[in-house]
């Protein structure tokens, strides 16, 4: 089963079977934070049923808090995951994104960009990206999504917003080509284990598919260059 | 009754109720059904949208929702006829009517309960005065049939003061206010106006010009209340070095040249297809082909650039496009070449005017394919109204652009056959069954643009003085399996015209003395369906009528 977590996932650990031992499977985990609910999903077959969807993963950056401006006044409201409010117009409050888009959409509200948001800001930190070797700090776990989804319905709210899409898409398309040259160096070196630090949900759940799947292929080549061991048939893991 | 505030009156009584709308089959009512909608998803109201073609169609959707709905918000239709007479609705019925049609019935006027009139007080509504029409509560309220009783001298010397007056105010039909501008206002006033919702109110408006419902005064006059409008969302967001998206929608004010559709075309097609440049060039003559040529020539521009698709013309033709061409069309007579618009620009590709839109638009409301029924067409045309919707606003654009290649083409050979026949008071031209696209003639809106785009080239084409000056009316196969004809009259053609058009109460008159079997179903009156056998005494009755 995938691993679904709380917070942010800023490590990756990745085990890779070797040669021999067939017990352990291939499996992904946190160590951040959440206490790491690691399970070895070997004996599924449908390697589909691994992955989350992406739009799964953006209704969890929708729980991510934005400032707005309500034009409307309301009381607290005392809602499951937490009390939101009071609303006042004029006045700016901390609400859930998936809150501030609905009441954007009904014209209700107006959005306050997060802090990050900002193209000097997001300039440093391509820079910084495109220099150093590894991942570095991401402005926020959820930044693809929620560039995303606050540039498709607030962007009369966002100053500069073509800008802050295309850095955001070039910080994006760095850390991806990061990530695929360290999938590859990982298979071809056959190493044991990598780990790697401020990596996104977003960013992890595009790989994931790729990468557990070319990990069993070469399980499955590796396992059966070895005649007459004691499995029949290779197992998928 | 007339409603004074908009806000109070009419859109917080409705905002926690469950609303019928029933909307009229023109673009104006659709764009202000869009601006409705748009209200009613940000208050989350409950409605059931209804599109009607006719009062029978009114009457009907009246019945199949009165036990569930109280109230009902009517766009572009009920404003002329009293209706509670019509409908014969219950007593917590109430009915809002945002209608564009005048003159507005006396009795929905002077209704203080069920009646709410969604429409500006403006001063050219000259509504008779209570005491002038009604009289005590033991005499029936006049109305414009007139009263047959024959009490003493005096009250019936009155009765027929009353009757005059009425007559004179119900005798002629004309149009008022865009309802998209209305609704557009009400979104104002809540504080709740986008842009969308603005180029909305400015296709409404549009609408109006080119079915040629309004005066080209009135028609200034609201584009510079929209220009304010357009100017004020322009300065609220952008500023110099926070650019907004390019995505974003951004409206401008154009005083752009008055052909049809020229963007999506080649300035070559839409020079020959506008009513405007056509008929003024004669183009249906060999000389007019000829001036054609040389006003191109005159303008310097290539006869190849100017076939090609305007986007791919070059760029230092395109540039001066607009003033090159007025400066030679003044040359050529054509002195009102430009004409003040708005245009819409979003993405990097998508430029619209307002006419374009209206045309597609009014292409796909009325579009004739076998396997559409009237409310496929209308959520269609209303679908293509949205941003979102870009393939179906090209889709209309393109059949947009085959209507009007009929259009020319039938007048080009009504002009050439001698079709059009001088009946005495007024013109009549009637399309025979094989013309081609006669189909497309069989929808009132259609109908309505060949007629005036006729009258136009014919008061251009004849050198009869007399004859210019006379209404046109204008006759297609309108069902074939029924027999039946549609039949339209517009009024005469000239520069300060008030658009005043009297057919309506002259077709019915002329129905009722001839017995023909007619329909007057359309909202606009001066549109009827007749059967084709009566067309001949229904013509003669009408000639003895108006002579």
């Amino acid at each position: 089963m995938p691993i679904v977590h709380n917070g942010a996932v800023t490590s990756c650990v990745f085990f890779a079977v070797s040669g021999n031992s067939y017990s352990a499977g291939t499996f992904i985990s946190s160590t951040v934070g959440v206490p790491a609910l690691t399970h070895s999903f070997c004996k599924q077959n449908n390697p589909a049923v691994q992955t989350m969807d992406p739009s799964e993963v953006e209704f969890l950056a929708e729980k991510e808090m934005v400032k707005i401006i309500p034009n409307f006044s309301l009381d607290k409201i005392y809602l499951i995951g937490g009390d939101l409010g009071p609303f006042n117009p004029g006045l700016p409050v901390d609400v859930p994104v998936w809150l501030a888009l609905n009441l954007k959409q009904r014209q209700k509200c107006r959005i306050v960009p997060p802090e990050w948001m900002d193209v000097e800001k997001l300039e440093e930190i391509r820079e910084l990206e495109r220099k150093e070797d590894a991942f570095t700090p991401v402005p926020s776990p959820y930044y693809m999504e929620l560039t995303k989804l606050l540039l498709n319905h607030a962007s009369d709210n966002i100053p500069k917003a073509d800008e802050i899409r295309t850095l955001v898409k070039d910080i994006w398309d760095t850390r991806i080509a990061k990530l695929r040259l360290s999938a590859d160096s990982f298979i071809s070196q056959q190493e044991a284990h990598a780990k790697l630090d401020n990596l996104t949900l977003m960013e992890i759940n595009t790989t994931r598919t790729f990468l557990l799947d070319s990990l069993n292929c070469m399980y499955k080549l590796r396992s059966n260059l070895q005649p007459g061991s004691n499995k029949g048939k290779a197992l998928d893991y | 009754m007339f409603v004074t505030d908009i806000r109070k009156e009419f859109y917080d009584v409705v905002v926690n109720q469950r609303v019928a709308l029933l909307i009229s089959s023109d673009i104006d009512a659709l764009c202000a059904c869009k601006i409705l909608q748009a209200l009613f998803h940000c208050d989350q109201v409950q409605y059931t949208l209804v599109p009607v073609t006719g009062w029978q169609d009114l009457g009907t959707a009246f019945l199949e929702h009165k036990e569930q709905f109280h109230y009902f918000v009517l766009v572009n239709c009920g404003a002329n006829v009293d209706l509670l007479e019509m409908l014969q609705p219950d007593e917590d019925s109430v009915f809002f009517i945002c209608d564009t049609h005048r003159p507005v019935d006396v009795i929905n006027v002077y209704n203080d309960t069920q009646i709410k009139l969604l429409i500006k007080q403006d001063d050219d509504l000259g509504v008779p005065s209570y005491d002038d029409i009604f009289r005590d509560e033991d005499e029936e309220d006049g109305d414009d049939s007139g009263n047959e009783s024959d009490l003493g001298s005096e009250p019936s010397g009155k009765r027929r003061r009353f009757d005059e007056i009425l007559f004179d105010y119900e005798q002629y039909e004309y149009h008022g206010t865009s309802a998209a501008m209305m609704l557009f206002e009400l979104a104002w006033v809540l504080s709740k106006d986008t842009k969308d919702m603005l180029w909305w109110a400015i296709i409404g408006l549009t609408d109006q010009w080119v079915h040629d419902k309004i005066t080209h005064m009135k028609y200034v006059t609201d584009i510079a209340t929209m220009q304010r409008h357009v100017s004020r969302h322009n300065h609220r967001n952008e500023d110099e070095e926070n650019s907004l998206s390019i995505d974003c929608m951004r409206i401008s004010f154009e005083y752009d040249l008055r052909l049809t559709l020229y963007q999506h075309w080649s300035l070559y097609e839409s020079i020959c297809n506008s009513c405007y440049t056509s008929c003024n060039f004669k183009l249906w003559s060999l000389n007019g082909q000829k001036k054609l040529q040389e006003f191109l020539a005159d303008m310097g521009l290539p006869l190849k650039q100017v076939r090609q698709k305007f986007n791919c013309m070059d760029i230092s033709i395109k540039e001066n496009l607009r003033d090159v061409i007025e400066e030679s069309s003044n040359k050529y007579g054509m002195k009102d070449i430009r004409i003040q618009t708005f245009g819409v620009h979003f993405g990097f590709k998508n430029r619209f005017l307002a006419s374009d839109v209206v045309h597609a638009a009014a292409a796909l409301l009325e579009s004739t394919e076998k396997d559409e029924s009237a409310s496929d067409t209308f959520i269609k045309a209303l679908d293509c109204l949205s941003r979102s919707n870009l393939e179906r606003l090209h889709l209309g654009i393109d059949l947009a652009k085959k209507k009007l290649i009929a259009i020319q083409q039938t007048v080009a050979s009504c002009i050439c056959t001698n079709l059009i026949l001088s009946q005495g008071p007024f013109l009549y031209c009637y399309l025979m069954e094989g013309t081609p696209d006669v189909k497309l003639f069989s929808k009132p809106m259609a109908l309505t643009l060949l007629c005036k785009y006729l009258l136009k080239a014919f008061v251009h084409s004849t050198r009869n003085k007399r004859c210019k000056l006379l209404p046109l009316i204008m006759a297609a196969p309108m069902d074939v399996e029924k027999g039946t004809v549609i039949v339209a009259g517009i009024p005469p053609e000239s520069e300060t015209s008030d658009k005043k058009n009297f057919f309506g109460r002259a077709f019915e008159k002329a129905a009722e003395s001839t017995s023909s079997r007619t329909l007057h179903d359309h909202f606009d009156t001066s549109i009827i369906e007749l059967k084709t056998e009566d067309r001949t005494k229904f013509l003669d009755a009408l000639i003895t009528l108006l002579s």
